[in-house]
């Protein structure tokens, strides 16, 4: 029987890779993937003027507004730590509509004195403005105008120096096993970890879709009634659970390869920074992921064969093409809600909810590594959550695989449900 | 020796099968008869083991069906039960390899085989895109793929013509006189007749008449009467025992109740003009079956 087990996975496996539609999904993936890490040497060699520091033109009318504003436009670099200005700033005494008929990208901002004696702005532009830079250039003029109130209001240069320079939160963290220089990894970590589990999402509907897609086949086939005559079904079902797990882990290679070429292209291209690497590296972050990533693998492959098992008994249901199709509809959406919660999970830190679901098989292979990296929860949890996923493999193999016996040989939706919670009693 | 003992099968409250038994020797091929739904099907799937008997037991060679002794049986479904999207060669490996067969053995067989049924060009062919003659052809070469000690065939002519039909006829009588054991359902009842030297009909999953071909239809009393020439087609009728008369090309058909009333037909005929034939005839299968179960087996 172990011979045929493995013939039977080998096929599967075979069905599946020497498939054109592998291959042409490969293609997109690898397309996908190596563009997404170069998308911004993609776009910058289509050109365009987005990266461009915006040059506003700057009418003052006050005339002591100025030199002010270009030293906040200076300091709000620090803020944001970016290595460039916000802005080109450029005074000018020309008229606006002249301005930007010769540079329709260009800002005008006129500051005028308004009837209580504090400044004003106008910003006139040829179109509309993004968020970001409004928000950038509104912060700037708050900036000048209460340097300006403080300035005006007698107080000494040096100390006025001092009060306009930004101020630095020094990080003091209690928990001896946080340390504050991982701050800014952590948030980094917590904004890339959704990312980082868009795969898995991808390769769930990838192993659902085999599992269930041969199931229906060999049944509307009949092919099934010689392979159950010569093989028993749970050998069957194992089969294509490992098959499917097998393609999964394949699949998944192949997605780490396409992701190394679009570095290696990124690398020789345009190089990265690796100062953020670096400190990544540095970062007890890296230490962090040597027990996070062993415990977000066997989080996955458990759900990959929990989620195989469950293809496998629902797909024995299915009598024809049209309910395989609405049978995946379920497991798409649990997979969904968890992909969901997880990217939610740094929006409600500290959400007893959220917690709880993070322990549910099926979503806590991605919520439960989520909350980990954002430290919600702790190892311990994790492990609650593994075991919790360890049960349900051994319900559905204990209970699933009673429906899976009936429902491979059944090929009349006549009362079906009936018929199925008839085998699962035994 | 396939031992079919006491056999019963419930779906639910459903009686499928109700106290079967019969057995069927190698060499031997045993026709299984019954209209739509009279528990053929569920019959043949106790016996490859895809269903569990409620009561009884099923045996080969003395030992249970099992998934040990599987790879000594060849199964042709009712339905079409190929991978259509598998080449033939690429089916043949999988079916043979649940078998237990070696490849390089596989191959061997399914080119004789291929050869044998004149279908060698489609060896790289997907399934889907044959034919469904040639579909059935190798449905059949992949059931027989296996040299089987037990053969289950569930209407194996379905979808062929007759020369096709004369080909696995040719076959299926080789395969049993190399010793399988033949088991086979057939819509043909003229093929049974042909074939099989024993028989069984089911109805409502009852056995309502078994036996050798020979003794069935000998002790049916009925007998036809076939007639060549120029009778007194009302004075036949008038006899009492004679159930019907027929002209069926230039041919009379009498239907008689038993034996005893041939000497009084035949003493019509004789006064008949152009008599070149006076044969009393067995009656076929076809009318027994009609007879027994009540219906015809094409329902």
């Amino acid at each position: 029987m172990i011979n045929k087990l493995k013939f039977l996975t080998k096929i599967s496996l075979q069905r599946k890779i020497n498939n054109k539609w592998f291959l042409i999904a490969n293609i997109i993936f690898a397309i996908l993937i190596i563009s997404l890490l170069n998308i911004d040497s993609i776009v910058s060699f289509f050109g365009g003027d987005f990266d461009e520091t915006k040059v506003i033109y700057v009418k003052d009318n006050t005339n002591k507004t100025y030199d002010i504003l270009k030293t906040q436009n200076d300091n709000y670099k620090s803020i944001i730590k970016e290595d460039e200005n916000a802005f080109i700033l450029e005074k000018t005494t020309k008229k606006d509509t002249e301005i930007i008929k010769k540079n329709k990208n260009a800002w005008y901002l006129t500051i005028d004195i308004d009837k209580d004696n504090y400044i004003k702005a106008t910003l006139t532009t040829n179109d509309y403005v993004n968020t970001a830079d409004y928000t950038a250039i509104s912060t700037i003029l708050n900036n000048v105008k209460t340097n300006i109130a403080i300035n005006e209001s007698g107080i000494d240069p040096n100390e006025l120096s001092k009060i306009s320079k930004p101020l630095n939160i020094e990080r003091n963290i209690l928990d001896d096993t946080k340390k504050a220089k991982d701050e800014n990894t952590q948030m980094m970590m917590s904004t890339i970890f959704p990312i980082l589990i868009l795969p898995f999402f991808t390769l769930t509907i990838f192993l659902v879709q085999m599992v269930g897609a041969e199931i229906n086949d060999e049944k509307t086939t009949r092919g099934m009634e010689i392979i159950i005559s010569n093989v028993s079904p749970k050998t069957h079902l194992f089969s294509k659970v490992i098959a499917s797990n097998l393609f999964v882990l394949f699949e998944a290679i192949l997605l780490v390869i396409y992701a190394i070429i679009g570095l290696a292209i990124r690398k020789t291209s345009s190089p990265l920074d690796i100062s953020s690497i670096s400190s990544l590296i540095s970062s007890d972050i890296i230490k962090n992921l040597t027990y996070i990533i062993p415990l977000a693998l066997i989080l996955m492959i458990l759900t990959f064969i929990a989620y195989a098992i469950l293809a496998g008994i629902l797909a024995s249901m299915t009598t024809n093409i049209e309910d395989f199709q609405q049978m995946q509809m379920p497991i798409v959406i649990i997979s969904l809600i968890g992909y969901y919660l997880a990217m939610m999970a740094g929006m409600f830190e500290g959400s007893i909810f959220i917690k709880i679901l993070s322990f549910i098989p099926f979503i806590s292979a991605i919520l439960a590594p989520s909350l980990l990296i954002l430290g919600q929860i702790s190892i311990f949890e994790v492990v609650i959550a593994i075991i919790l996923l360890i049960i349900t493999i051994w319900a559905l193999l204990k209970y699933g695989m009673r429906i899976y016996k009936v429902g491979i040989l059944n090929y009349s939706s006549k009362n079906l449900w009936k018929k199925m919670f008839k085998a699962l009693k035994g | 020796m396939l031992k079919v003992e006491n056999v019963t099968k419930y779906y639910g409250n459903f009686k499928a099968v109700d106290n079967l038994s019969f057995e069927v020797k190698p060499g031997e091929i045993f026709g299984l008869l019954g209209v739509n739904g009279a528990g053929k099907t569920t019959t043949f799937r106790m016996i490859v083991g895809l269903l569990k008997p409620s009561s009884g037991k099923i045996t080969l060679d003395g030992r249970f069906i099992d998934y040990d002794i599987t790879d000594k049986i060849g199964f042709l479904t009712e339905e079409p039960s190929l991978l259509t999207k598998l080449t033939v060669k690429q089916q043949a490996i999988y079916y043979g390899t649940l078998k237990n067969m070696k490849e390089k053995e596989i191959l061997n067989k399914l080119d004789e085989l291929l050869i044998k049924f004149k279908v060698t060009e489609y060896k790289n062919k997907k399934i889907k895109e044959l034919s469904k003659g040639n579909r059935q052809k190798i449905q059949f070469i992949m059931a027989i793929i296996n040299n089987p000690k037990l053969l289950i065939l569930d209407e194996p002519f379905s979808g062929l013509d007759p020369f096709n039909t004369e080909m696995f006829k040719n076959e299926i009588k080789h395969l049993a006189q190399n010793g399988s054991i033949i088991i086979f359902s057939s819509h043909r009842l003229e093929h049974v007749e042909l074939f099989c030297k024993k028989l069984l009909v089911l109805k409502n999953g009852k056995n309502i008449l078994s036996g050798n071909l020979e003794d069935i239809k000998h002790k049916y009393r009925k007998k036809n009467i076939e007639v060549i020439g120029d009778i007194d087609e009302e004075k036949i009728k008038q006899i009492k025992g004679v159930i019907s008369v027929n002209l069926e090309n230039n041919k009379y058909q009498i239907k008689i109740k038993d034996e005893s009333v041939i000497d009084e037909v035949f003493d019509i005929v004789k006064t008949g003009k152009n008599i070149s034939k006076f044969s009393v005839e067995e009656p076929s299968l076809n009318e027994i079956f009609i007879e027994k179960v009540g219906e015809t087996y094409d329902k």
